[in-house]
């Protein structure tokens, strides 16, 4: 038996047995990233040395039954835009290459409360801008499935650590599909939960109306663990929210939505296959299966890029060589701050903030800005009132499968593209999750999305805990274990 | 060809909240650079903004006061543009929705009341502070030491429409502004700590054009002196300008406090594009009625409604205004001293004049812990008695401010009080008419002059303890028989 492919549940079983240590899955979590981190480059940094005190504390609870936590013990590993304190929170970024974080995320303090261990920072696209995990300022990430392929993006580097078995779970952040769509591409859960729920406090944000932290994981349960430990409201957080969750049914008495918009032209037979399978079950066990058509989901990508760009280009506005991270000198001040942003931000950043500042600019605001948050709200009004007939939306997570390294990085416009079906989640708030449920032709994992509306994630992971049951996806990657 | 000015004010008032407007940082007054820091206010990566609901208070209770019409859902907002001072080369500041908009001030210039209208009240976060050195500008500084202690900082900023039309309303308004801020108790008020800091745009056109000039704004004063000064300097210098016929530009200009001119700081070709938005971090911000309900009981009684009550004691507008803008304890004094001698005029010259002048001539800060406010009141009633002449008066109160004592027992002390007696005053005056019998004989030959002489010898003989009106009426009768 291998307990780096156990779900989280198990391995607490065996450790509250006694019949393995954290330890010694410790150990086992980071064999693995010893034998895969060459070929994927799922990391940024990896922790091991510092955390085997941790480890052999969480050894010592479960022998003296003390562990009250399902986390205790758990190797996790996060994405580099969420600070440790006094660890690197690098963002994939060469303006933060050097730059250590003096606090903790509120996502972290939590699961430090929990016991976990965490295992390292993991590669994302730079600031997490990016759908492959290509634009990283560190080196690329490849797909654990195969190495030829991106493992999608930007949390590439938490979906491959959890698909090469280097961690148990990872955190990752969602802005227009950074979870769900690598998790996708790795045959893993991905979970975007409910805006506000988790707080934000401590990641560096790159569209703070539309990020959110979340789990990637084997299982949907682990998700549910998880969730369940980072979320609530913050105080530190103005956007967080108090997190009473609504019940909604998940048996078969639930009405399931199945988004006409992205089961058309631009996904790929083969993504909607995976959708079709799925709703074949569900209505062989009774579900009652509709149509639904959100024509506003057509301008998801438009909206999206110019709300994120804008938000983005004040967000990264700070990074200027003046208190901290890289300063590249100039003959004054403002030439230093040209000359660090210059040479610090890689080329996508620098496309979005420029995206962004036009949006905003004088003349041009309500042209490009104000429409699409007109347009962004006139998406969360139709949401609102097609779950008061549906119940949860089905639809592919990604267009196509995992496409291969260097494909789309000269066609920025073809690499948005593919975060078509996981934005509209972002731009309205909702709670999303990609659910693996079956291989293409080239043996790449391919998954489904679920969406719900907002404060239902409990009820939303129960439903889809369903579908992971009846699709029995087998989530291994072959070669790394 | 005649000309006028207009000008309008914008003022910042930094609040006297014990924390920063979006982080819980102490404000601090302190020289020492950076000690009053957190991960918000110095711009780390993932930090986040939770506004102060006690700067908010402060600024609805201004907005209030001010009669602006309370916009309930106000929203925070991002202006954009880079400073080595300014932490995320963002400023949250307000833009389209500010709490107060469309109110009304009322002044006092002597005798006459004005009404200067307020164009909006709204909220911003305060920089940190640059010390350029090798020159003060940063385009030409060889290094610039910056301080975050002041950075978030809760400001209000209050602009006026162009509405001002000389440097003596000009001051009467900001006199008005940090009389109101103090009375609110929203501000320390201190001007020579930078508490208020004004920008004036000034622009000068034909009277009967009814256009505005080029405006011309010149940027942070902190003194009244500079204010009235930098006002009547640029009238003067742009009334110079058109009447020679050339164009004034519109720029920013800086007073020089010591070669007492203006001169040029940036020209404005445009104005500055700040790509105003909606800061996502803090959405849906809006004052609740029960917070405006809440906020209402907190008012105390303003100025205007101070000098409306003070004029019902009998004083002027001018002495109204006078007392309203002097320390609390002053007022206080005054209405007790006035209710007990029912003599405003009295009153209010006793502690404006002769009370405070003694006590800033002998430095004292502070009454004594002895002096009791009915002190002020005997003294006033003793001399209404004619117990005591004026001169004693001076020299009792001079006497209980440094020495523990009460009015009368100096009065006795001293042997102050007055003699009123006729006919021990008619015994002197016979004695100084034996003494002075040349004198006498001067006056009865038409030197009246020398009447007062006499008086004076009998002063002098009785130790001033005589009622000099009574001797002088009894010496002239004495000359008369």
């Amino acid at each position: 038996m291998d307990a780096s492919n156990l779900s989280i549940r198990e391995i607490n079983s065996l450790f509250t047995k006694k019949e393995l240590k954290p330890s010694e899955l410790y150990s086992k979590v980071f064999e693995n990233a010893a034998n895969s981190e060459a070929a994927l480059h799922a990391h940024l940094t990896l922790f091991e040395e510092e955390n085997i005190k941790k480890a052999t504390e969480s050894d010592k609870r479960f022998s003296n039954g003390e562990s009250t936590s399902l986390l205790d013990g758990i190797p996790i590993a996060i994405k580099d835009n969420i600070n440790i304190k006094n660890y690197k929170t690098t963002c994939s970024s060469k303006m933060l290459s050097n730059y250590t974080s003096p606090y903790d995320a509120t996502v972290i303090e939590k699961l430090k409360e929990q016991n976990t261990l965490f295992t390292g920072k993991t590669n994302l696209d730079e600031f997490a801008m990016g759908s492959s995990t290509e634009n990283s300022a560190f080196g690329l990430t490849k797909n654990p499935w195969n190495t030829d392929y991106v493992p999608g993006g930007s949390s590439g580097g938490s979906a491959a650590s959890v698909g090469a078995r280097s961690s148990i779970a990872a955190l990752g952040s969602d802005t227009g599909g950074s979870i769900r769509q690598p998790a996708s591409f790795c045959g893993l859960v991905g979970f975007k939960p409910t805006y506000g729920t988790v707080s934000r406090f401590g990641l560096v944000a790159f569209a703070s109306s539309l990020d959110q932290i979340g789990p990637i994981t084997k299982t949907v349960d682990d998700s549910r663990i998880i969730f369940s430990s980072i979320s609530g409201e913050d105080s530190r957080d103005a956007t967080s929210v108090i997190n009473n969750q609504l019940d909604i049914p998940s048996d078969n008495t639930a009405t399931i939505g199945v988004i006409k918009e992205l089961m058309e032209d631009g996904i790929s037979d083969e993504a909607k296959n995976e959708v079709n399978k799925v709703v074949q079950i569900l209505k062989s066990k009774g579900y009652k299966v509709k149509e639904i058509s959100i024509p506003v989901i057509k301008l998801s990508i438009s909206i999206y890029y110019l709300i994120a760009p804008a938000e983005c280009s004040a967000n990264l506005a700070r990074f200027d060589g003046v208190r901290y991270g890289l300063r590249v000198d100039g003959n004054t001040s403002y030439e230093m701050m040209e000359n660090t942003r210059a040479e610090g931000f890689g080329a996508e950043v620098k496309r979005r903030i420029l995206l962004g500042t036009y949006a905003l600019s004088a003349g041009y605001y309500d042209e490009y800005y104000g429409k699409a948050l007109l347009a962004r709200k006139e998406m969360i009004d139709e949401f609102a009132k097609t779950f008061k007939d549906v119940d949860y939306l089905i639809s592919p997570t990604t267009p196509t499968q995992a496409f291969k390294s260097g494909e789309k990085t000269s066609n920025p416009l073809e690499m948005y593209m593919s975060d078509l079906c996981t934005i509209p989640a972002n731009l309205a708030g909702l709670p999303a999750i990609s659910i693996p449920t079956g291989l293409s032709k080239d043996e790449l994992p391919l998954g489904v999305q679920v969406m719900s509306k907002p404060l239902s994630d409990n009820s939303l992971l129960d439903f889809s805990e369903i579908i992971e049951n009846e699709v029995q996806f087998d989530g291994q990657p072959k070669g790394w274990l | 060809m005649s000309l006028k000015p207009t000008i309008g004010i914008e003022t910042h008032i930094e609040l006297n909240t014990n924390t920063k407007m979006f982080c819980r940082c102490a404000v601090v007054d302190t020289d020492e650079p950076n000690i009053s820091l957190c991960p918000t206010c110095i711009g780390l990566p993932g930090a986040l903004p939770v506004p102060n609901k006690k700067a908010i208070e402060f600024i609805t209770l201004l907005a209030i006061s001010t009669g602006c019409e309370i916009t309930s859902k106000g929203m925070f907002h991002r202006k954009n543009y880079f400073y080595p001072d300014l932490p995320k080369n963002y400023q949250i500041s307000q833009f389209d929705l500010p709490v107060g908009l469309n109110g009304e001030l009322e002044i006092v210039i002597d005798e006459n009341k004005d009404y200067i209208q307020i164009e909006r009240v709204h909220m911003e976060e305060d920089t940190g502070k640059s010390s350029h050195s090798g020159s003060g500008r940063i385009e030409s500084a060889t290094s610039t030491a910056l301080d975050f202690n002041r950075s978030g900082v809760p400001l209000v900023e209050i602009v006026t429409k162009p509405v001002i039309s000389s440097s003596k309303q000009a001051v009467a308004y900001i006199e008005e502004l940090r009389q109101l801020s103090i009375d609110l108790n929203i501000s320390e008020g201190r001007l020579e700590k930078g508490n208020l800091r004004f920008d004036a745009n000034i622009s000068v056109a034909h009277e009967d054009s009814n256009e505005l000039g080029t405006k011309v704004e010149i940027k942070n004063m902190n003194s009244l002196r500079s204010l009235e000064r930098a006002i009547d300097y640029e009238i003067q210098r742009q009334t110079k300008a058109l009447e020679e016929g050339v164009e004034i530009v519109q720029e920013t200009r800086h007073w020089d406090e010591n070669k007492e001119v203006t001169s040029t700081m940036r020209s404005k070709e445009g104005s500055a594009d700040y790509r105003y938005f909606s800061d996502p971090d803090l959405p849906n911000m809006f004052l609740s009625e029960e917070f405006i309900k809440e906020v209402e009981t907190l008012m105390p009684l303003l100025p205007k409604a101070q000098r409306e009550e003070l004029m019902t004691t009998g004083l002027s507008l001018s002495q109204s205004n006078i007392l309203c803008k002097s320390d609390d304890w002053i007022k206080k004094l005054y209405v007790k001293v006035f209710d007990q001698t029912k003599d405003s005029v009295a009153s209010y010259n006793w502690i404006t004049g002769e009370l405070q002048g003694q006590m800033r001539k002998a430095n004292i800060e502070v009454l004594p812990e002895w002096f009791n406010d009915d002190y002020l009141s005997e003294i006033i009633e003793l001399i209404k008695g004619n117990k005591i002449s004026f001169t004693s008066a001076k020299i009792i109160l001079t006497e209980i401010l440094t020495t523990e004592s009460t009015p009368s027992k100096v009065a006795k002390q001293k042997n102050l009080f007055q003699e009123n007696d006729s006919k021990k005053i008619s015994e002197m005056i016979n004695q100084i008419i034996q003494e002075n019998q040349d004198i006498v004989d001067r006056i009865k030959s038409g030197e009246d002059k020398l009447v007062g002489f006499l008086v004076g010898q009998l002063m002098k003989q009785s130790n001033g303890s005589v009622n000099p009106g009574l001797a002088k009426e009894l010496l002239l009768k004495e000359l008369e028989g």
